[in-house]
C-alpha cells in the first residue's frame, strides 16, 4: 500500500520541484492578466464601434480623405498584443462603414524614426512629428492626415482619446474626442457592418435577454383547407385555435421542440379537437437574429378529432339516406372521425414574438375518404392538406 | 426562531455592501470605484437587479449605488504612475478649465508634460492636447523643443525657477511666437502625485497649480 501511494507521490513532487513558487505565481498572474486583457479588448473595440459610428452620424471630413493610423497606444501596463487588436478592429471597422470618409494608408515613413538635419541642428523624431523632414522626402503625397487612438485605464472605466492631426508645419489637431465607457457597463459587442448607438445596442441586448427563455407559449390562428375528391362533396377550410408551449432545446435556439392543443368550430358543420407535435430546426443560420426574421423548417405530426356533419365527407363510403335523415333529426347522433397526420412546413420568425407558418400534411388515415382529394399524390405520400397559421409567442 | 430573520436580513445586505466587513477585505474595498446613481437609472442599467419605479410613485427616495472593482489591480503599474493615471480626466481637466479662462481664444496651444516616465508624460499631454481640441481651442501636436545648452542651464534650476525661465528662452528663440500658448504640466517632487501646471504666453510663465 505505502509503496502505490509512494508511486503516486513521486510525479507530483517532481512537477513541484519544477515549478518554483515565483514562477507559479508568475504564471498565475500572466493568466489573469490574459483575462482582465480580454476584458479591455472588448471595452476597447465597444469604444471604437462608438468613434466610428460617430463618424458615421458625422464624419470628420466632407470629402473622402487619406489618413495615415499614426499610433495606437495602450494602457500603460498592457502589452502590444492588446494593440494589434484594437489596430485590427479599428481597420475593419474603417473598412466596412466606408461613409466614415476615411481612408486607411500606409506611409511606413510615418511611423518610423526619421534622422532630419537642418540649420537648427539635427532632430531624431518619428515621421509623423515632423512632417517638413516628410514632405522633403515626398513621403506625404497621399496621407495629410494622422490619426492617433490613445486607450487608458482610469479608475474603472477605459478612455479612449481619438484626435487627427494635419500633417502641415505647426502639425494642428483638426479633430478631437474623448470617449470613455460607462462605470461597469459590459461591451454592447456591436456587429461592424451594421453599427448602432449604444443605446440601441443595449436596447437589442436586453430583448436578446429578455428572448432567451427556454419556454414560450405560442398561440397560432390558422387555417387548414382541402381539395375535394369531386365536386359533390366540399369540405369547408376548418379555422383553428390553437395553444401550447415551446421549448428551445439548444441555448441558440437552433432546435425548439413544441406541443400545442387546438379548437375548431364551425356553425352547424363541425367541432375540431387536435392534438399536435413538431420538432423545428433553424435554417437562416446557426443562432436566432436579433435584426433579422429567422426561418425555420419543421417535421411533426398531429392527431385530429372532427365532430358533426363534416366528418361524414371523412368516411369512406358516401353517408346513405338513412343515415342523413337520422343526423338531420337528432343531433345526438351527429357523426365524429379521428385521424392522424404528418406535417412538413416551414415557419418565419420575428424575434420569438411572431411568425407565419405554411404547412403541408399527409393524412393516411383519409387517403379514401369520400370527400378528401390530394394536393399532389406522391404514391406512397400524399399532400391531403395545406395551412397557413399566424403565431404570437409570449 | 425570531432572531433568525433579521440576521439573514443582516447577511444578505452585508453581501452587496462595499464597505470593509463581514464580506468585503480593506484591500477589496479600496479597489472598488463607487457612484450613486437613481433608482430609475439603476432599473434601466440593470433591469434583473434593480427593480423599476412604483407606478404611482414612493414616498422615499431610492437610490443605487454601482460599484465596480478597477481595472488595473494594485501592483499592476508603479504606485505613483497609477494614481496619477486614476484621477487623470479631473486633473487634466481642472487644468485645462483654468489656462482655457486665462488664454485669448485666438491662442494656438502647444501641450508638453515633464514627468519622470515618459509613457505617463506622453498620456497627460494627450489628454491635455485632446480637452483642450475639445474645447475648440486651436492646439497643435508640436512639442516645442530648446537647444542642448538651455537645457543644461534649466536643468540645475530649481524648478519654480527653471519654468519662467524656459519659457523666456522659448519666445526668444522664437520656438514659440506670439498666438502661441504653451502648457507645462509637471510634478516637483519625484514622490507627488499632485499635478502642477503653469501656462506660458508672450513669454510669460504664469502658474495655474
Amino acid at each position: 500500500m505505502k509503496v502505490w501511494a509512494l508511486l503516486f507521490l513521486i510525479p507530483s513532487f517532481a512537477l513541484a520541484a519544477e515549478l518554483d513558487p515565483k514562477e507559479s505565481q508568475r504564471e498565475q498572474l500572466e493568466k489573469l492578466r490574459t483575462e482582465v486583457a480580454g476584458q479591455i479588448q472588448l471595452q476597447a473595440y465597444d469604444l471604437l464601434d462608438e468613434l466610428v459610428f460617430g463618424w458615421i452620424q458625422q464624419a470628420p471630413f466632407a470629402l473622402q480623405t487619406n489618413v495615415v493610423l499614426a499610433d495606437v497606444s495602450v494602457p500603460v501596463g498592457f502589452s502590444s498584443g492588446l494593440q494589434a487588436l484594437i489596430e485590427n478592429h479599428f481597420n475593419t471597422l474603417l473598412i466596412k462603414n466606408p461613409q466614415t470618409h476615411l481612408t486607411l494608408t500606409h506611409c511606413p515613413e510615418c511611423t518610423s524614426l526619421v534622422v532630419h538635419s537642418g540649420s537648427k541642428g539635427t532632430i531624431v523624431a518619428r515621421g509623423f512629428d515632423q512632417p517638413e523632414a516628410l514632405a522633403t522626402a515626398g513621403k506625404i503625397s497621399g496621407s495629410k492626415h494622422a490619426l492617433f487612438l490613445d486607450f487608458e485605464v482610469e479608475g474603472s472605466s477605459l478612455v479612449l482619446r481619438a484626435r487627427i492631426t494635419s500633417l502641415e508645419a505647426d502639425l494642428p489637431i483638426v479633430y478631437a474626442r474623448t470617449l470613455s465607457t460607462l462605470n461597469t457597463s459590459a461591451a454592447m459587442l456591436r456587429d461592424p457592418e451594421h453599427l448602432k448607438s449604444a443605446e440601441d445596442a443595449r436596447k437589442e441586448y436586453l430583448d436578446a435577454l429578455e428572448g432567451r427563455g427556454i419556454f414560450l407559449v405560442p398561440i397560432r390562428l390558422g387555417v387548414r383547407v382541402f381539395t375535394p375528391r369531386n365536386q359533390s362533396i366540399v369540405i369547408t377550410p376548418f379555422v383553428w385555435l390553437s395553444v401550447g408551449i415551446e421549448a428551445s432545446l439548444t441555448q441558440a435556439r437552433a432546435w425548439t421542440a413544441s406541443f400545442s392543443a387546438g379548437f375548431s368550430w364551425a356553425p352547424e358543420l363541425h367541432v375540431g379537437w387536435e392534438a399536435q407535435a413538431r420538432i423545428a430546426r433553424l435554417i437562416s443560420g446557426s443562432t436566432v437574429s436579433l435584426t433579422r426574421p429567422d426561418l425555420y423548417a419543421f417535421f411533426g405530426g398531429a392527431v385530429v378529432n372532427v365532430y358533426g356533419r363534416e366528418a361524414l365527407a371523412f368516411r369512406r363510403n358516401i353517408p346513405t339516406i338513412e343515415e342523413l335523415t337520422i343526423i338531420f333529426r337528432d343531433r345526438a347522433s351527429e357523426p365524429s372521425f379521428t385521424y392522424g397526420t404528418i406535417q412538413l412546413g416551414a415557419e418565419l420568425r420575428v424575434k420569438n414574438r411572431v411568425s407565419v407558418i405554411l404547412f403541408i400534411e399527409s393524412a393516411p388515415g383519409i387517403n379514401d375518404a369520400e370527400g378528401v382529394g390530394k394536393f399532389l399524390d406522391l404514391g406512397i405520400l400524399s399532400i391531403h392538406t395545406i395551412g397557413v397559421e399566424a403565431s404570437f409567442c409570449f | 426562531m425570531k432572531a433568525a430573520a433579521p440576521i439573514a436580513l443582516l447577511l444578505a445586505a452585508c453581501a452587496y455592501d462595499p464597505a470593509p466587513g463581514i464580506t468585503m477585505s480593506k484591500a477589496a474595498s479600496r479597489n472598488l470605484e463607487c457612484n450613486r446613481i437613481s433608482q430609475a437609472e439603476a432599473h434601466q442599467r440593470y433591469p434583473g437587479r434593480v427593480p423599476d419605479l412604483p407606478p404611482r410613485g414612493s414616498y422615499s427616495n431610492i437610490d443605487a449605488l454601482v460599484c465596480s472593482t478597477k481595472i488595473s489591480q494594485p501592483g499592476d503599474r508603479p504606485a505613483r504612475d497609477d494614481v496619477v493615471l486614476t484621477s487623470m480626466r479631473e486633473s487634466v481637466g481642472e487644468i485645462t478649465r483654468l489656462a482655457n479662462a486665462l488664454v485669448p481664444r485666438t491662442a494656438v496651444w502647444h501641450v508638453d508634460t515633464f514627468y519622470p516616465e515618459q509613457l505617463v508624460a506622453q498620456k497627460l499631454s494627450v489628454a491635455a492636447r485632446t480637452d483642450l481640441a475639445e474645447r475648440g481651442h486651436k492646439v497643435s501636436d508640436r512639442v516645442p523643443v530648446l537647444a542642448p545648452g538651455d537645457i543644461a542651464v534649466l536643468a540645475r534650476l530649481e524648478p519654480k525657477k527653471a519654468y519662467p525661465l524656459a519659457c523666456a528662452r522659448y519666445f526668444k528663440e522664437k520656438v514659440l511666437t506670439d498666438p502661441d500658448a504653451f502648457l507645462g504640466m509637471m510634478i516637483m517632487d519625484a514622490r507627488e502625485t499632485d499635478l502642477h501646471a503653469g501656462i506660458c504666453v508672450r513669454g510669460e510663465w504664469k502658474w495655474l497649480k
